[in-house]
């Protein structure tokens, strides 16, 4: 569904990204993990065609009106109110605006629907970045870093939001550099360090090849092995 | 169609709820009335509606390029653009949309310029075809400003001495015959020459040159999009 085969990215003459290689598969959620800077935004950016890679190819096996995106940047209009953000997109798709009204339950926004963007706390606003995200139903969903700076009662409902997405057919590529988060979420993933693919494949199968299995696998750990740095 | 139509609603919205753009549509013609009713005129041969077709001018030249200039910059500095491209909005749609709301919200403005200055029938259809004519030249140059603008910032920072020129000029010409030549190429002062008369003919030569600052204006667009692209 999607794929990566020896993508490079240089911004000057720092190289960012170096021979990453990953597929992710259909109907899977598939995870990023890697500290700050480890460039996990910059696949995000290349697959999207936001950003143009200096080496390698990459595609997505479908349209890009069939990808939903979840970025750091919210991109929210924030003199309108959170009903009308989603119209704009509702528009646009040619989708009724009852799926707005939809999309703002799923994420638990119902209550806040006339309430303007720039009256909104962080938590709602990402919230309702992902009700963009999953408004026209997307068979391949970008998520970067959805529930940084969350609290865990908001982040847990989003975790559960994912899964669901997954249940009913939709691909979910999720950067994130939360380890408990991938556990429970990712099918697969891969280990980003410096630009470089450090270990990928299924996060129990990971701690297994790096004996990181503890009472649950403890993918900290396996990083921490593979890079000698932690990823706070 | 659809795409058009959802971008010019949400940019309706979006002025609405600005009280700062509102205000640009407001003072010209509130100024107009206040200066044609309360002040006395320069002199007695001069037309009633020296004052309107004097702001009408300033009008076109200054609200239609600075409204457009501002909208593209904020959904750039916002990265609202970005999220809009992702959904497979064409940038020809998204400028049609946002040119096409500030030239309809332009051409209301011109009605009210129109009924300040007492014009009818005949008359008022000039008036006001004259001036959508002059604001259609100032969103293609607000939408090229709008193209090198990273953020509203540099949007005010480049746009302000363009509509500084292409508003202010023809008002000084009145009592200037050098800045009047030198004034003379550009749409405004012809948009002006035109609303002054006092048969409001619309002639050749006027008509050619405002198309030809149509023409120009669409060639460097056509320059600055090739150059730097609609890039959220």
């Amino acid at each position: 569904m999607i794929k990566m085969s020896n993508v490079i990215k240089r911004f000057g003459e720092q190289t960012v990204l170096s021979d990453v290689s990953f597929e992710a598969k259909e109907k899977e959620i598939f995870g990023m993990l890697g500290p700050s800077g480890a460039g996990k935004t910059t696949i995000i950016n290349i697959l999207t065609n936001q950003l143009k890679a200096d080496g390698g190819s990459h595609k997505i096996g479908v349209a890009p009106f069939e990808t939903g995106l979840m970025l750091d940047e919210d991109g929210l209009y924030p003199r309108l109110n959170c009903l009308e953000n989603l119209n704009v997109f509702a528009g646009i798709y040619g989708i009724s605006h009852q799926k707005s009204l939809q999309a703002l339950k799923s994420v638990g926004l119902e209550d806040a629907m006339k309430k303007a963007v720039n009256a909104l706390s962080r938590g709602m606003r990402q919230r309702l970045a992902l009700a963009r995200a999953i408004l026209h139903e997307p068979k391949v969903l970008f998520l970067d870093e959805p529930t940084s700076g969350l609290d865990p009662g908001t982040a847990r409902g989003i975790h559960q939001l994912i899964l669901r997405l997954r249940e009913n057919g939709s691909t979910v590529f999720l950067t994130t550099h939360n380890m408990d988060e991938a556990v429970k979420l990712c099918d697969r993933i891969v280990l980003l360090h410096k630009g470089k693919i450090v270990e990928q494949g299924a996060p129990t199968e990971i701690c297994e090849r790096h004996n990181a299995i503890k009472t649950v696998p403890d993918l900290e750990a396996v990083f921490i092995e593979m890079t000698g740095v932690t990823l706070q | 169609m659809r795409t058009i139509r959802a971008i010019f609603i949400k940019q309706a919205r979006d002025t609405l709820k600005n009280r700062m753009t509102l205000v640009q549509f407001i003072i010209f013609p509130v100024m107009s009335f206040i200066m044609t009713t309360l002040v006395a005129k320069p002199a007695e041969d001069t037309p009633d509606s020296i004052f309107v077709t004097m702001f009408a001018a300033m009008f076109a030249g200054m609200t239609p390029l600075m409204m457009t200039n501002s909208a593209i910059a904020e959904d750039k500095e916002h990265k609202s653009l970005r999220f809009l491209v992702m959904a497979g909005v064409k940038p020809s749609q998204y400028l049609l949309g946002i040119g096409g709301f500030v030239l309809l919200s332009c051409s209301f403005v011109a009605v009210v310029f129109g009924l300040i200055g007492e014009f009818s029938g005949l008359e008022l259809v000039k008036f006001v075809f004259i001036l959508i004519l002059g604001s259609v030249a100032s969103v293609v140059i607000g939408a090229t400003v709008g193209i090198f603008s990273k953020n509203q910032q540099a949007a005010t920072a480049i746009g302000t001495p363009v509509f500084m020129i292409l508003a202010f000029l023809p008002m000084l010409s009145i009592f200037n015959d050098t800045i009047r030549d030198i004034a003379n190429p550009l749409y405004t002062q012809q948009v002006r020459m035109i609303v002054n008369e006092s048969d409001m003919s619309i002639t050749t030569e006027p008509l050619l040159i405002i198309l030809a600052n149509i023409a120009v204006a669409f060639i460097l667009f056509v320059l600055a999009y090739k150059k730097r692209g609609l890039k959220a």
